[in-house]
């Protein structure tokens, strides 16, 4: 596994830091509202400042409701081979809902309510051998204080 | 502001119709609705077209000069307005408001869509781009339509208790209500027992509980009293009608975002409730006061939700109501009598102009085989990609 080149689906959406796997939003500095992914402005029609900065976030939250795929979305979705998989509404602690695939859990498993952590799952092999990967939540190896 | 009478209104059946193109659907509905007035082309002020989204001979979709420049290139105002699947709305009340203003004393508004097969995809033109949520749904998750609505299904489930068998009790409810709708695409009744046998698309959601799209056209002409009253037309009144955005906080999960900031009391769906709510005002009038809903119900999770977030309903009430059929034909809040997306499937953008044409027919209790007894006031409502709202209140 760590000799294979892994690419994400997307530059500047999420990325691999020393506490793990982040997803790259904005915050804004006058009101602290955060955004996923990035945003121009703040939508906050109480915020006058409307300043927005970089931030990580993401890294853990709970599951708030989920679905399993079974049929295989349009092209621009580039897993390969398709399998049905799970897609899950995150609530984070920074205060919005993310949406993301899941893994590391069987889809008749999943449970509303569960502790999530953000990782990376590999969509397809590319022609050159690496690994195209996106992020995706799952079920947290440590209690988190709920 | 005056007064806005609906003077005619005409729909093509829905179906799939590839030999006949966007441009002749758009004709034969607004011909139709001229007809249902006695009108003729030579009578119109103005035309509001719902620019659709996915055909259209000049690569900006349906747009009403088009249509004029074929039938009728008399020099009156094309007005093209954009809003997703929400533009048909959009489109009577821009109408609505230009016979109101005086501007007009007959205008159209119209809707005409060919849908590409399948889940609809990304529009196409569109660039790469990591901001771009409509880019990063597909190619991070693949997130679909439906998984939008399996989402808000899956929690309502969680919250309310809402059952497998309750959810396919509304797609069988909408089944029923179309089968003696001669526009609907599918007018078959089916059982629960059939909805439950459906593949499963994004669970919760089985086959038939999920819209299907459609080709489709309709258009309703409006104008002054003195041109109803001119023309003999039954007096069908447009008592309110407006369109909104959607409001910071809102918990429902929009079709394309990737994530929602929630702030605790923050109407869910708040652009199709804050038109609902603008419209009923206009009218002066409140929820009680509305005798039947023809609403956007993309899945059976929307017949059930929608008239809870509008106020309608209280929040869980719906399932009661399903499974005694009070949101039936004769029951207590008749929810789309014309059977709704489930049984048209959807013609995105012409979808909020048929829903008036619905009305008006219920209204006139001309809706032979769904009628509701004895409507006086009927409102729509409907919802468009990227926050965009409307709704139409009319009155008898």
């Amino acid at each position: 596994m760590a000799t294979v080149d892994r690419v994400p689906v997307a530059e500047g959406i999420f990325h691999r830091s020393e506490d793990g796997v982040v997803l790259v939003g904005s915050r804004c500095t006058g009101c602290g509202t955060h955004y996923f992914p990035r945003s121009p402005s703040c939508r906050n029609p109480a915020c006058q400042i409307k300043s927005v900065e970089e931030v990580a976030l993401g890294r853990s939250g709970r599951l708030h409701s989920y679905t399993v795929q079974s049929y295989q979305p349009p092209d621009l979705f580039p897993m390969e081979p398709f399998e049905p998989y799970v897609i899950g509404l995150v609530e984070l602690p920074e205060g919005l809902r993310v949406l993301g695939m899941l893994t590391g859990v069987d889809p008749d498993d999943v449970r509303i309510d569960t502790p999530v952590e953000l990782t990376t799952r590999t969509l397809r092999t590319t022609a050159d051998g690496q690994a195209l990967v996106t992020y995706a939540f799952t079920p947290s190896t440590e209690e988190i204080d709920s | 502001m005056r007064a806005v009478y609906v003077l005619g209104v005409g729909a093509h059946p829905w179906g799939k119709f590839p030999d006949k193109s966007q441009l002749s659907l758009a004709i034969d509905a607004l011909t139709a609705a001229l007809a249902d007035a006695g009108a003729s082309w030579g009578d119109l002020q103005g035309l509001v077209a719902a620019s659709s989204r996915f055909e259209g001979g000049m690569g900006w979709g349906l747009h009403a000069n088009e249509v004029l420049q074929a039938v009728s290139e008399t020099g009156v105002p094309a007005v093209n307005v954009g809003g997703g699947c929400a533009a048909g709305g959009i489109a009577v009340h821009t109408a609505a408001s230009m016979v109101a203003s005086g501007e007009c004393e007959m205008i159209a508004a119209l809707g005409a869509e060919k849908m590409p097969k399948g889940f609809i995809p990304r529009p196409p033109g569109a660039r790469d781009d990591a901001t771009d949520t409509d880019y990063l749904r597909w190619v991070t998750m693949g997130a679909t339509n439906p998984t939008y609505w399996a989402l808000e299904a899956r929690r309502r489930m969680h919250e309310h208790r809402t059952t497998a068998e309750t959810f396919a009790r509304a797609s069988v409810l909408m089944h029923r209500n179309a089968v003696k709708n001669p526009l609907a695409r599918y007018r078959t009744e089916c059982s629960v027992e059939d909805v439950l046998a459906s593949p499963v698309v994004s669970s919760p959601l089985h086959l038939l509980e999920i819209c299907a799209v459609s080709d489709g056209s309709a258009a309703v002409l409006l104008g002054s009293e003195a041109q109803a009253r001119r023309l003999g037309v039954p007096l069908i009144q447009v008592a309110g009608s407006a369109v909104a955005t959607g409001r910071f906080g809102d918990p429902a999960v929009r079709i394309p975002m990737v994530s929602m900031n929630v702030r605790d009391g923050t109407q869910h769906t708040s652009e199709v409730g804050g038109a609902v709510e603008t419209a009923l005002e206009a009218a002066g009038m409140g929820t009680e006061d509305v005798d039947f809903l023809e609403m956007a119900d993309n899945t059976a999770w929307h017949v059930l939700a929608w008239p809870e977030h509008f106020g309608f309903l209280e929040p869980g009430q719906a399932d009661w109501m399903i499974d005694h059929d009070e949101l039936g034909i004769q029951g207590k809040l008749p929810i789309n009598p014309s059977g709704g997306f489930l049984s048209f499937g959807e013609a995105t953008t012409a979808q909020g102009v048929l829903q008036v044409c619905e009305l008006a027919w219920q209204l006139r209790r001309q809706a032979h085989g769904r009628q509701v007894p004895e409507p006086m006031v009927g409102q729509s409502a409907v919802l468009g990609l990227g926050a965009n709202g409307a709704s139409v209140v009319l009155k008898t």
